[in-house]
């Protein structure tokens, strides 16, 4: 955990799946608020310190894409969404409205755990903030990784399939160029070690992504191998100016 | 007023009959008006003034002295070219006396002094001889009527009669082109609602069609959307309760239990998915963009091998071609179930031309049979039922939301067999997109 034990606030208008995962999490070393509206969640937002926020896209009244922008507005509390329409569309919107992430219902509360963990892992390191970790895109040597459309596009503009295990990873070698990462210290950026086993090695998801970003993946020349210590991310990164909304 | 219905000029009936109607009158009026100006029933007054002219020439060199007679004749050569007048050589011996009526006329206007005769075969037919009444002889020309054929009146009332015709056969068309238009925009017709209404215009009966045909298709459109909306709410609302087991079932002590319960979940979510992509096929396009799709297929590859199925990808590291990315995953990830479901081990290939990528997907398993390869490709079809029964593993829409997305790419889509047993499943996309609007 990024933090000791994080004060999580639940945002959903279904009592079972509020108190749920609100139980779950709770075993899982969370501290936990729950809110069933927006009205209940500025409250409860007011009352004590929210390290995260996890809200749904249905909810009676505002609705919380909306709540999003209105968070997003006035603080850089992360900001998971929930939402029973898993389409494309949504998603985008989402990220655009300043969510921090994305989860489609049913989800599997493991993987919500591994996205609290890498959201807040990420926030508290932008908190030490450069200009790469407030980026909401980086390019290296050509290639581009956009963090809010979660895809990366190569040289010639294409976009290359990755699973969020490997953008996760890449995400977090982009955003430490130059330095010598330890499979332990990767896990943890990513995954979490509680996450559980359903995640691939390290080892395993470096050499997909090699496989996809490498000339020659047998000669790693951008994530180098360092013996005896991990990987290291060689080319330099630069943030890209995204303009207001844009996306193609 | 049913009888009556004919007289309703706004109706194909009432149009069309005052079509013939106003044929019939046009015709007539011309064929009035040429007959009037032509009366090819009184002798042409041009041969009758030939005729009047002849008689005149011959009458005047009759009764002139014969030593003044080549000076006439060049005289009249200059006025009456048309007539020919020459005189025939003076031992020149006449056939035979008139015998036709033309010539007897010609003599009886003459007078008695005066003898015609033809001239005798191989001369122009036209030309008659006169013998004057001194013996001296003259061959003229005689003008006759032309042919009834190349009286101007016919020619006239040909072009009238051809003229009246094409117009009729025009404005018939005209009549009866929103006919034909109906059969092609019921071909056109397709669910995205792309296609423009039909245009209500024409004789009466055709618009009550086209006005009948817009509302069958925005009926056609409600209810299909009707659908898609009770269909997505039906999964929205099972969502829920499978949110609230799937965070109850990380609650039970039981591993097996656990598991089986998850798997079971699982289950249900990816059906639920594969019927709101279904769908959302016809509509909500995925814009297209530039993908490397040999890492779409070598993820997908990934995904299989880490669930523990034995899944290979045979084909270039890299390939770009403009797909609509989820929904290729899709169609791909479809394909890759349907072979592990069925096979033991399945292969991903892809091959690259300039302008074409073919992905194939292969399986070891039992295969398809020719006959059943055309109906597997249509939705809520499954393989083999009976051995499907328990496993319950999906609705049957696996290969036809495959084909829905390939098609849309403007692709194809076929089933092929794999020796010695086993199906391929080829899908052939163009790399680069026409345009735009040509997806949508």
């Amino acid at each position: 955990m990024a933090t000791a034990s994080p004060n999580i606030l639940v945002v959903d208008d279904d009592r079972e799946t509020r108190s749920l995962i609100a139980k779950y999490l709770r075993g899982n070393g969370c501290n936990v608020t729950v809110a069933i509206d927006g009205r209940e969640m500025v409250r409860a937002m007011a009352d004590h310190r929210v390290d995260l926020l996890i809200l749904d896209v249905m909810l009676p009244g505002e609705d919380g894409l909306s709540l999003c922008r209105k968070v997003r507005a006035e603080s850089q509390v992360p900001i998971i969404m929930l939402t029973a329409r898993g389409e494309d569309v949504d998603r985008i919107l989402g990220l655009e409205m300043g969510a921090d992430d994305y989860l489609a219902k049913p989800f599997n509360p493991r993987e919500l755990l591994a996205r609290i963990n890498a959201v807040l892992r990420r926030h508290a390191a932008a908190q030490t903030a450069t200009a790469i970790n407030g980026a909401t895109a980086l390019t290296f040597l050509g290639w581009r990784i956009d963090f809010r459309l979660r895809e990366l596009r190569n040289p010639a503009g294409a976009r290359v399939a990755m699973t969020s295990a490997e953008f996760d990873l890449l995400r977090t070698f982009c955003e430490r160029p130059g330095r010598v990462l330890s499979r332990d210290s990767l896990l943890d950026l990513t995954q979490g070690r509680n996450a559980g086993s359903f995640e691939r090695s390290i080892d395993v998801l470096v050499s997909r992504i090699r496989r996809k970003i490498e000339s020659d993946p047998q000669d790693a020349t951008m994530i180098k191998t360092v013996r005896s210590g991990g990987y290291m991310f060689t080319p330099a990164v630069d943030p890209v100016a995204v303009p207001a909304g844009g996306r193609s | 007023m049913k009888l009556l219905g004919f007289l309703n000029l706004r109706g194909i009936s009432g149009q069309i009959a005052a079509l013939v109607l106003a044929s019939i009158v046009a015709i007539h009026l011309i064929l009035t008006t040429t007959f009037l100006i032509n009366r090819p029933d009184q002798p042409d007054p041009s041969i009758d003034r030939g005729h009047n002219q002849l008689l005149a020439v011959a009458q005047l060199l009759g009764t002139s002295p014969a030593a003044d007679r080549p000076q006439l004749f060049a005289d009249i050569a200059k006025t009456f070219p048309q007539l020919e007048i020459e005189a025939l050589p003076p031992d020149f011996v006449p056939a035979g006396d008139a015998d036709n009526p033309e010539l007897h006329s010609l003599r009886r206007r003459l007078g008695n002094n005066y003898r015609t005769f033809p001239l005798p075969k191989g001369e122009d037919t036209n030309k008659v001889g006169i013998a004057l009444p001194d013996g001296a002889m003259i061959s003229a020309k005689l003008l006759r009527p032309r042919p009834f054929w190349q009286g101007q009146w016919v020619l006239t009332l040909l072009f009238a009669v051809v003229s009246v015709t094409l117009l009729g056969l025009w404005a018939a068309r005209a009549l009866t082109a929103p006919l034909s238009s109906f059969a092609k925009a019921a071909e056109d017709f397709s669910l995205n609602g792309a296609a423009a209404p039909l245009p209500e215009r024409g004789p009466e009966e055709i618009r009550s069609v086209a006005k009948a045909l817009n509302r069958m298709r925005e009926r056609i459109t409600t209810l299909i959307d009707d659908r898609t909306k009770m269909l997505a709410a039906i999964s929205h609302d099972l969502r829920t309760p499978i949110t609230r087991m799937r965070l109850r079932a990380e609650f039970i002590e039981d591993d097996a239990h656990r598991s089986r319960m998850l798997r079971d979940l699982e289950q249900m979510r990816s059906m639920l998915e594969a019927v709101l992509s279904f769908l959302r096929n016809d509509r909500k396009l995925e814009s297209m963009t530039l993908v490397d799709i040999a890492t779409s297929l070598q993820l997908i590859t990934d995904q299989f091998a880490d669930m523990g199925h034995k899944v290979a990808y045979d084909g270039p590291e890299h390939a770009m071609a403009t797909v609509r990315p989820d929904d290729l995953h899709r169609s791909v990830t479809n394909l890759v179930e349907n072979a592990v479901r069925y096979g033991a081990e399945a292969t991903i290939r892809l091959r690259v031309s300039p302008d074409t990528a073919t992905i194939e997907v292969e399986d070891d398993g039992p295969g398809i049979s020719d006959a059943r390869k055309e109906v597997m490709l249509e939705p809520f079809v499954r393989g083999d039922d009976a051995r499907n029964m328990d496993e319950a593993s999906g609705f049957g829409l696996g290969l036809s939301i495959a084909r829905t997305i390939v098609l849309a790419h403007h692709g194809a889509m076929s089933l092929n067999d794999r020796q010695p047993h086993g199906l391929i499943v080829r899908i052939q996309l163009p790399v680069r997109q026409p345009n735009r609007q040509a997806a949508a």
